[in-house]
């Protein structure tokens, strides 16, 4: 039905008295026939269709535990972002920022020879940051001897060096997929935590054998103490925050039943 | 008819009565993961009633939830080094820019006679006004931010703010932590001095020695097996060019996550 059929009925005559366009190139309101969003989104199909009914369920069970829980709102009665909040950030960020150019100012960096090929200095390091990495590189003691081989190495040093990296590196990682649960404290998981120190501590026993030629100590007994102080320092946190869950966790509880008072 | 109040919220069971194909069972599947752990429905719905959202009420803080009020928390003042890390990149990155005016990544012979690339930052360093002082602040915001990365972790590790909605937030730290790393050592090769050359000696033999692809990773990453004008080269883009880029995304993605998820507090 185009504009110029019949144009008697009221409903299509606008109070301008102008006709309606229906062919799509002026402003039509909807119509009972104008399908609404829900709708619309209800009608897709595959993939889109099956994001919105989980969508919808899974806003659905929001909603149900929102209206279930006890928890309080409140009104909002924050600390103002403006100005209060920005003089604090401001005030924490040019303090922060204050203190490198304190330190640039008062510790330049030294100015070493150039690189030369020729001539390999007494002492080669990377970055501090680095050191345990380096560390891991000169694990060759630990490589172990296959007689079956004839009494070679299953691998290069160096290879193996290489893959102890790669094996923190993948420890880290999956951390989160191993250590479940609620626990957010130390006290609450004295394992978690001393396995922890251990690592902190390793991490600072293989950085001192990185730099082996400048730590006063055998080099023997040094390899030594890289993997038994971390052990020692793991077991000792594991012991302490054992025997401080015992009194942390009755205060827990303590207010926990005083709260909700057992029936 | 069971008088059992139906779960309407076993989304498992709804998946299998739909009778789905493998690939929508799939798509279902990461959908529903990352709504759990990102919360997509929120802002879905955000998006939707936005219109009419203007009386947001903000839930109880976290010492208000578990009258926590009168007691100083040990933990509060690690939780700003994530922040601090952050600053000490923003400080990097511009005295970084700055220093790239008068740094040239150039090695003319490293076999004996002083090269292009330590002569520009001799020059930096002894002509240039306040040379010094920038390539300083360069260097120190680079060691406050390294330092305040592992700290950062350590936090994160013993308060275990990487459990369950935050893994994926862990990960990307584990691989920002490591960019970090590399954009350190890429930046002391820069120098071109004794003791970059011979870290990147280290580099080169670690690369070396990967089983299998060793080789084709040390050509990739130092452009050959000993440390040449290409190895510099390389450094200076990975250092300038292409960790900026990445490590800048990342920093916004893990931020992001934070934002969306809010700070994990211990209990």
């Amino acid at each position: 039905m185009t504009a110029n059929d019949t144009n008697t009925d009221s409903e299509k005559v606008t109070d301008g008295g102008e006709e309606v366009a229906t062919d799509g190139t002026g402003i039509v309101p909807p119509d009972d026939e104008t399908p609404t969003w829900r709708e619309r989104k209800e009608r897709t199909q595959g993939l889109s269709r099956l994001t919105y009914e989980y969508f919808e369920r899974a806003r659905r069970e929001d909603q149900d535990l929102r209206q279930e829980s006890s928890y309080v709102e409140r009104d909002v009665l924050g600390f103002p972002a403006w100005p209060h909040e920005m003089i604090r950030n401001l005030a924490l960020t040019s303090f922060f920022v204050g203190m490198i150019l304190f330190l640039s100012a008062t510790l330049p960096p030294e100015m070493l020879p150039p690189a030369d090929a020729s001539n390999t200095p007494a002492v080669i390091l990377p970055d501090w940051y680095l050191y345990w990495s380096f560390g891991l590189l000169k694990l060759g003691p630990l490589n172990p001897d296959l007689s079956l081989l004839g009494g070679q190495k299953l691998m290069a040093d160096r290879t193996y060096g290489v893959l102890a990296n790669l094996v923190i590196v993948g420890a880290i990682t999956i951390v989160p997929f191993v250590n479940k649960g609620a626990a957010r404290r130390p006290v609450e998981q004295p394992f978690w935590a001393a396995v922890g120190v251990f690592g902190v501590v390793f991490a600072a026993t293989i950085s001192a054998l990185s730099i082996k030629n400048l730590v006063p100590m055998d080099s023997h007994l040094l390899f030594d103490l890289t993997f038994l102080l971390p052990f020692v320092a793991g077991f000792i946190t594991y012991a302490v925050l054992k025997s401080m869950r015992e009194g942390y966790m009755f205060t827990l509880n303590r207010r926990y039943y005083r709260l909700r008072p057992p029936k | 008819m069971s008088l059992k109040k139906k779960d309407e919220h076993d989304h498992k069971g709804w998946m299998e009565s739909r009778d789905l194909t493998v690939v929508e069972e799939r798509y279902l599947a990461v959908l529903m993961w990352l709504d759990k752990r990102f919360r997509l429905v929120d802002y879905l719905e955000l998006l939707e009633d936005l219109y009419y959202k203007v009386n947001m009420q903000m839930p109880k803080s976290h010492t208000e939830q578990y009258g926590l009020d009168n007691k100083f928390w040990y933990w509060y003042p690690l939780y700003a080094l994530g922040s601090f890390s952050t600053l000490a990149y923003l400080v990097a990155a511009v005295s970084g820019a700055l220093l790239g005016f008068y740094y040239a990544p150039a090695a003319a012979g490293a076999t004996g006679d002083p090269t292009v690339a330590w002569n520009s930052v001799a020059a930096i360093m002894t002509d240039l006004n306040f040379g010094y002082m920038l390539r300083s602040i360069h260097r120190w915001s680079a060691q406050v931010m390294t330092a305040a990365v592992f700290l950062h972790m350590l936090r994160v590790y013993f308060t275990g703010a990487y459990k369950e909605p935050r893994e994926l937030n862990w990960i990307i730290g584990i691989v920002l932590i490591s960019m970090t790393m590399v954009f350190g050592y890429t930046g002391y090769l820069l120098p071109w001095n004794q003791l970059s050359f011979w870290a990147g000696q280290i580099g080169v033999e670690m690369a070396l020695s990967i089983p299998m692809a060793g080789e084709w990773v040390a050509q990739l990453m130092f452009g050959g097996f000993t440390l040449t004008q290409a190895t510099l080269q390389r450094m200076y883009i990975l250092h300038v060019f292409f960790l900026p880029f990445l490590v800048t995304a990342l920093i916004a993605v893990h931020i992001g996550i934070v934002w969306m998820q809010g700070i994990a507090e211990p209990h």
